[in-house]
């Protein structure tokens, strides 16, 4: 497909990337990005705060500043009171408070199935727009929240995870990824992405791709939400972890000691995941004391980039 | 051998659906049927994490999971399987930084010759649980942080207490195994053949 274009265009479809940036003038480029999905947890209000978070995580991956918001609603008017709809929107509105964003708009519609997101404009300088293409070696790999979110979701579906796991995991899905964010403008970062979909090892193979680089993940480094493995164990995985293995499993290579059930949770699909961040391995230990001093306790350096002759990514 | 039809169930029904009919009753065998390979894949899992041995097929739009109770007496294939799984699983549980009590630099270098002499249990050590003092060996700067990143390098699955290491405020400087809740601990010492405690 021919997409439109023209030379202002910093970010658009032909290397598609967390949001869109458009240049505006020597030292301003938009940042555009459009998410929404169905609930992931029962409490309406915190399923509006992690669509919310979820949004505006894709400003925040570009390197950018969201300054303004539009909500996105699809709701079953006729099965749902709208005492649900005010509790998601609330959640939303807290969470674009708290990123110091406005929310200046919105759409909904009537839908038999209920959704929820925001489209989000932020602000970047055009020469500072940080992509998720730019490994470079002797990188290396920081994550900024624990990983499990699928799965444990899908335990919730269950009715197997108990409530003081539920809500923690509804408070790292709804945690901003602005504090990352902010605290790595202070270093020279190479590439970033923010975890969703594709799980940890599809995100990774994206920013590895095309890069001629050799990116090796210690799987024992990655942060893991608690009970993560035990249900994994158990089955309880979503659909979308084997679609991301079948789909990325030819650019991945395992060491006999990374178990089947830790594989499933490095493929697992993520719900306003955190940041992955790659700077000069050096800078990293000073970058996770940074993050871990703006309290964003999971920060950790899960893997490093190599160059030698091999793009594969090593999961050991 | 019991049959369970899941097909036409989302995930992660068909799991429920398995668990709910191994609650009921333990049969040796079980059939359980999908229409897809996400949940095939899923009650396969399941399955094994509750000690079957499990065979995938395919029959026309079906996908089934086979799954034999591993103590039962199992004919052809699935015996060839057996074979790997025949080795003791002895876990280990260190709850101090040194062994016995007494004299504490003694202590140390004693643990330090354990943790050293451990993988002459050969394939039977199945898991070394590190709780209370214990998660000292697996920081940074340990004497046999080395050993035991050659033990998991070899297999063995090494847990850290996870409430242990925030406890002492180290989890940032653990740099082996895996940190892990007592929830892993308790099913891990239930599973495993022998514990032995230190």
């Amino acid at each position: 497909m021919k997409f439109p274009t023209d030379e202002n265009v910093i970010v658009g479809l032909n290397r598609a990337d967390d949001a869109g940036v458009y240049r505006v003038s020597e030292d301003l480029a938009l940042i555009q990005t459009v998410d929404f999905f169905t609930p992931v947890v029962d409490d309406p209000y915190a399923f509006g705060q992690i669509a919310a978070a979820n949004a505006l995580s894709d400003v925040y991956a570009m390197g950018g500043t969201p300054k303004t918001a539009m909500n996105l609603v699809a709701f079953p008017a006729k099965d749902m009171g709208l005492e649900i709809l005010r509790s998601i929107l609330e959640g939303g509105i807290d969470k674009i408070k708290e990123a110091d964003v406005v929310l200046i708009g919105g759409h909904s519609i009537e839908d038999k199935e209920l959704k929820y997101g925001l489209s989000v404009t932020g602000f970047i300088h055009p020469n500072a727009v940080l992509t998720k293409k730019n490994l470079k070696a002797g990188d290396c790999l920081v994550l900024t929240k624990p990983i499990g979110t699928g799965i444990i979701n899908t335990a919730i579906k269950a009715a197997m995870a108990p409530e003081d796991l539920i809500q923690e995991v509804t408070r790292i899905m709804a945690t901003l990824n602005r504090g990352a964010a902010e605290t790595m403008k202070g270093f020279d970062v190479h590439a970033c992405t923010d975890i969703t979909g594709f799980g940890l090892l599809g995100h990774l193979t994206e920013m590895m791709d095309g890069s001629g680089m050799h990116v090796k993940l210690f799987s024992d480094r990655v942060p893991v939400i608690r009970d993560t493995l035990f249900f994994a164990a158990m089955g309880l995985i979503p659909g979308g972890a084997h679609k991301n293995r079948d789909f990325f499993k030819k650019r991945v290579e395992f060491s006999g000691s990374v178990e089947l059930v830790l594989q499933d949770v490095l493929f697992d699909p993520q719900t306003s995941g955190g940041l992955l961040i790659s700077l000069d391995a050096v800078k990293g230990p000073a970058l996770i004391d940074e993050l871990r001093n703006a309290n964003i306790t999971s920060a950790t350096i899960i893997g490093e980039v190599a160059s030698d002759g091999r793009e594969i990514l090593s999961v050991l | 051998m019991k049959e369970i039809d899941a097909r036409g169930l989302a995930c992660p029904a068909p799991v429920l659906q398995t668990r709910a009919a191994l609650q009921e009753a333990k049969p040796a065998a079980v059939k359980v049927r999908v229409d897809n390979p996400a949940s095939q894949q899923n009650v396969k899992r399941f399955l094994e994490s509750q000690g079957f041995e499990t065979v995938l097929e395919n029959e026309g739009e079906d996908y089934l999971v086979i799954g034999r109770f591993k103590e039962a007496p199992m004919p052809g294939e699935a015996a060839i399987h057996k074979k790997e799984s025949q080795a003791k699983k002895i876990l280990v549980m260190c709850t101090a930084d040194r062994m016995g009590s007494g004299d504490d630099i003694l202590g140390k270098k004693l643990m330090i010759n354990l943790i050293r002499t451990l993988k002459e249990m050969g394939p039977d050590l199945w898991r070394l649980v590190l709780v209370n003092n214990g998660v000292k060996l697996a920081i940074e700067g340990s004497e046999v942080l080395e050993d035991l990143k050659s033990l998991e390098q070899d297999g063995l699955k090494i847990l850290v207490c996870g409430t242990c290491l925030n406890y002492f405020k180290l989890l940032e400087k653990k740099r082996v195994g895996e940190t892990t809740n007592m929830l892993d601990i308790v099913t891990a010492m239930q599973l495993a053949d022998k514990v032995i405690n230190l």
